[in-house]
C-alpha cells in the first residue's frame, strides 16, 4: 500500500460559461451604475406594468412558465394554492416549524426548517416527482386498468399506512376526506383538467380498499394540468405550502417552552 | 387497516400516540444519558473519539479507533476552504448576505446532497463495487464489468468512483492509502477489484481511481452497506463550507463576486407589452 502509481493531478480544462444565463429575468442597468437596475424585466414584461395590470397568481404563473397564465389556468392555480396553503398543524414539516418557533429559533429559520422537513417523501414534497411521472404515464388508460394492475402488485404493509401509488394511498387506514374534496373542486373547475379528474376516478376506484388522493397526488396532477415539468412539482409544493409552516411556527414564538407537549420519561421506551 | 363494519382501526397509531419507542437511547432525568446501550457520561465521554459515536449513532455499531480516525481523516479530504467548489460557494453566499453561521453551513450541507458530488454519489460508489464483487464472484471478469458499465452510458467510462470530473487524477486517494497503511488496514478484496477496474480504465481511457472509488471500496471491505456510509458522512462538507462562510462574511456584505447586471446574460423574450396579452386574452 501506499507504493501504487497514481495518476498526476492535472485540470480537465474544461469549458465553463463565462456568464450566468436566464431566460427568466432581464435587469437593464442605469446610465451610471452598471450594477444598478433600471429596470426589471420577468420574460419579457416590465415590472412596472405587471404591478399595475396583474394579480400575484398571474405573475407566479409567468415566472415559471414564461407565459401568463389563461382564465381556466389562473383559476386552478388560485383555487390549489388556496387549497394546500397550510399542510396543518399535525403535518411534520408543520410540527417542525412549530417546534423551531417555541425552542426560540431565529424567526428567519422557521421557514427553512419547515422546508427541509417538507422535502420529505412521506406527504412532502420529495414524491411531488414521481407522482408527476405517474400520473403522466397512466392517465392515458382507463383508470380501472391502473387500479387492478397496482392491485395485483402490491401489497398491504402489515403496519401503517399503503401508499399503492405515488401520491395515493390511506391516512391512518382511511380515505384522506379533505384531500378528494379539495380534488373534487379543483377538477370541476373544467373538462380540460384530465389528470385530475383521471385521479378523481382513479382515487374512487381505491376508495373500498380505504385508500384514495393524497395532498402529494392532488399537487402532482394540478401540475401536471397546468403543465408544470416533474422536476419543478417539489419547489412548488414547498411554495405553496410556504404560508401554512409559516404561520404556525411563528404562532409559537411568544410561547413559553412548556406550551408544547415533551413526553413523559414513562412514556419514553427504550427499546433493547 | 378498516374493520369490516367500516369502522376505521386505528390501533398502529394509538399506540404511538404520546409515546416514544426508541431503539438508540435517550435522556432519563436523574438516571442517565444513554446511547445504543452505553451511558454516554461514564462509558463514552473522554472515552472513544467524536468520530466513534457518530458512527454509533449513524449504524448502531461502535466501531475501532482507528476506523473511526480513517473516518475522520476522509473527512478532512472530502472539504476544503475553496469557494468555487458548490457547496462551499452557497457557504460564502451566505457570508456576504451576512447570514447566521449555522444557516450558511447547513445550507451548504443541504447542497451536498446532490447527484454530482459529495455524500449521496457515496451511495452509488459502494452499491457499484458491492455489485461488481457479486459479479465478479459469479465469474464475470473485470473486463466484462468495465464494458458492461460504460456502454450504459454510450461507451463513455462513467463510472461512480472514477474519471474524477475537473479534473484528472486525485491527490486524495494517495493520502488515503498512507492513512490505512499507518492505521493498519490492509487491502481488501473489494479493494483489489477496484484497483483492477481502475487498471482496465486507465489502459483504455486513461481514467483513474477517484476518492469516491477508494472510500467506496475501503468501507465495502469493512462491512458498510451504502446507506450506512451515506448516513455516517451526512455532514463530510461541514468544515470547508463554514470556512467560506467565514472568509467572506469578514468582509464587506455584497462582496462576494458582485455581479453587474450586464453579468447575467439574459437569454428570453424580448420586450413585450402587457396590454397584448390582456387583448389576446379578451378575443
Amino acid at each position: 500500500m501506499g507504493k501504487r502509481k497514481h495518476q498526476k493531478v492535472t485540470s480537465r480544462n474544461d469549458a465553463f460559461a463565462e456568464k450566468i444565463t436566464t431566460r427568466i429575468w432581464e435587469e437593464v442597468s442605469s446610465a451610471d451604475n452598471p450594477y444598478i437596475a433600471e429596470s426589471s424585466r420577468c420574460h419579457g414584461y416590465d415590472m412596472m406594468e405587471l404591478m399595475k395590470g396583474c394579480s400575484y397568481i398571474d405573475m407566479f404563473y409567468l415566472l415559471f412558465r414564461g407565459e401568463l397564465p389563461s382564465e381556466h389556468e389562473r383559476q386552478l392555480l388560485e383555487q390549489l394554492m388556496i387549497g394546500l396553503i397550510n399542510p396543518g398543524p399535525r403535518h411534520p414539516a408543520t410540527r417542525a416549524a412549530m417546534n423551531a418557533g417555541i425552542g426560540k429559533t431565529d424567526p428567519e429559520h422557521i421557514l427553512p426548517i419547515g422546508f427541509m422537513i417538507l422535502g420529505g417523501a412521506h406527504l412532502g414534497a420529495g414524491e411531488i416527482e414521481s407522482s408527476m411521472r405517474f400520473l403522466r404515464k397512466h392517465a392515458r388508460r382507463p383508470a380501472e386498468e391502473a387500479v387492478e394492475m397496482l392491485l395485483k402488485t402490491s401489497t398491504r404493509p402489515d403496519e401503517g399506512d399503503w401508499y399503492i401509488a405515488p401520491g395515493f394511498g390511506s391516512r391512518y387506514g382511511s380515505v384522506d376526506i379533505m384531500q378528494s374534496k379539495v380534488a373534487s373542486v379543483l377538477a370541476n373547475l373544467n373538462e380540460n383538467w384530465k389528470v385530475l379528474r383521471w385521479g378523481c376516478e382513479f382515487s374512487s376506484l381505491l376508495s373500498p380498499h380505504h385508500m384514495g388522493w393524497l395532498t402529494t397526488g392532488l399537487a402532482a396532477a394540478a401540475f401536471a394540468d397546468l403543465g408544470f415539468q416533474p422536476r419543478y412539482g417539489a419547489g412548488l409544493f414547498q411554495l405553496i405550502c410556504a404560508p401554512g409552516l409559516l404561520a404556525h411556527g411563528v404562532e409559537q414564538l411568544n410561547k413559553p417552552i412548556t406550551a408544547m407537549p415533551f413526553v413523559k420519561d414513562e412514556d419514553y421506551v427504550i427499546e433493547e | 387497516m378498516s374493520s369490516k363494519n367500516n369502522v376505521s382501526d386505528t390501533t398502529f397509531w394509538d399506540k404511538n400516540r404520546n409515546k416514544i419507542y426508541s431503539k438508540k437511547g435517550g435522556w432519563l432525568i436523574g438516571k442517565g444519558v444513554f446511547s445504543h446501550g452505553y451511558e454516554m457520561m461514564n462509558e463514552l465521554v473522554g472515552e472513544v473519539s467524536y468520530m466513534q459515536v457518530m458512527i454509533l449513532n449513524a449504524t448502531g455499531r461502535m466501531p475501532e479507533r482507528r476506523l473511526a480516525d480513517w473516518f475522520e481523516a476522509v473527512h478532512i479530504c472530502l472539504s476544503w476552504p475553496d469557494p468555487r467548489i458548490w457547496c462551499n460557494h452557497i457557504g460564502a453566499l451566505g457570508g456576504t448576505a451576512q447570514a447566521s453561521t449555522v444557516a450558511a453551513t447547513v445550507a451548504g450541507i443541504l447542497a451536498n446532497d446532490s447527484r454530482t458530488y459529495g455524500t449521496k454519489p457515496l451511495f452509488d460508489g459502494l452499491s457499484f463495487i458491492q455489485e461488481a464483487m457479486e459479479k465478479s464472484a459469479q465469474g464475470v471478469s473485470v473486463e466484462e464489468i468495465v464494458a458492461y458499465e460504460c456502454a450504459k452510458h454510450g461507451g463513455k467510462p462513467y463510472i461512480m468512483g472514477y474519471a474524477r470530473p475537473i479534473a484528472k487524477g486525485d491527490e486524495r486517494v494517495p493520502a488515503m492509502e498512507r492513512t490505512a497503511e499507518t492505521l493498519g488496514f490492509s487491502i481488501g478484496e473489494h479493494l483489489n477489484l477496484g484497483y483492477d477496474i481502475e487498471k482496465v480504465l486507465m489502459d483504455k481511457f486513461n481514467e483513474g481511481m477517484n476518492i469516491n472509488g477508494y472510500m467506496s471500496a475501503f468501507l465495502s471491505d469493512q462491512g458498510f452497506s451504502p446507506v450506512e456510509v451515506y448516513r455516517i458522512c451526512s455532514v463530510l462538507v461541514n468544515s470547508g463550507v463554514t470556512a467560506c462562510y467565514i472568509d467572506v462574511c469578514d468582509r464587506p456584505a455584497g462582496s462576494f463576486l458582485p455581479l453587474r447586471c450586464d453579468d447575467v446574460s439574459y437569454q428570453g423574450k424580448s420586450h413585450r407589452v402587457l396590454d397584448e396579452y390582456f387583448s389576446m386574452r379578451q378575443r
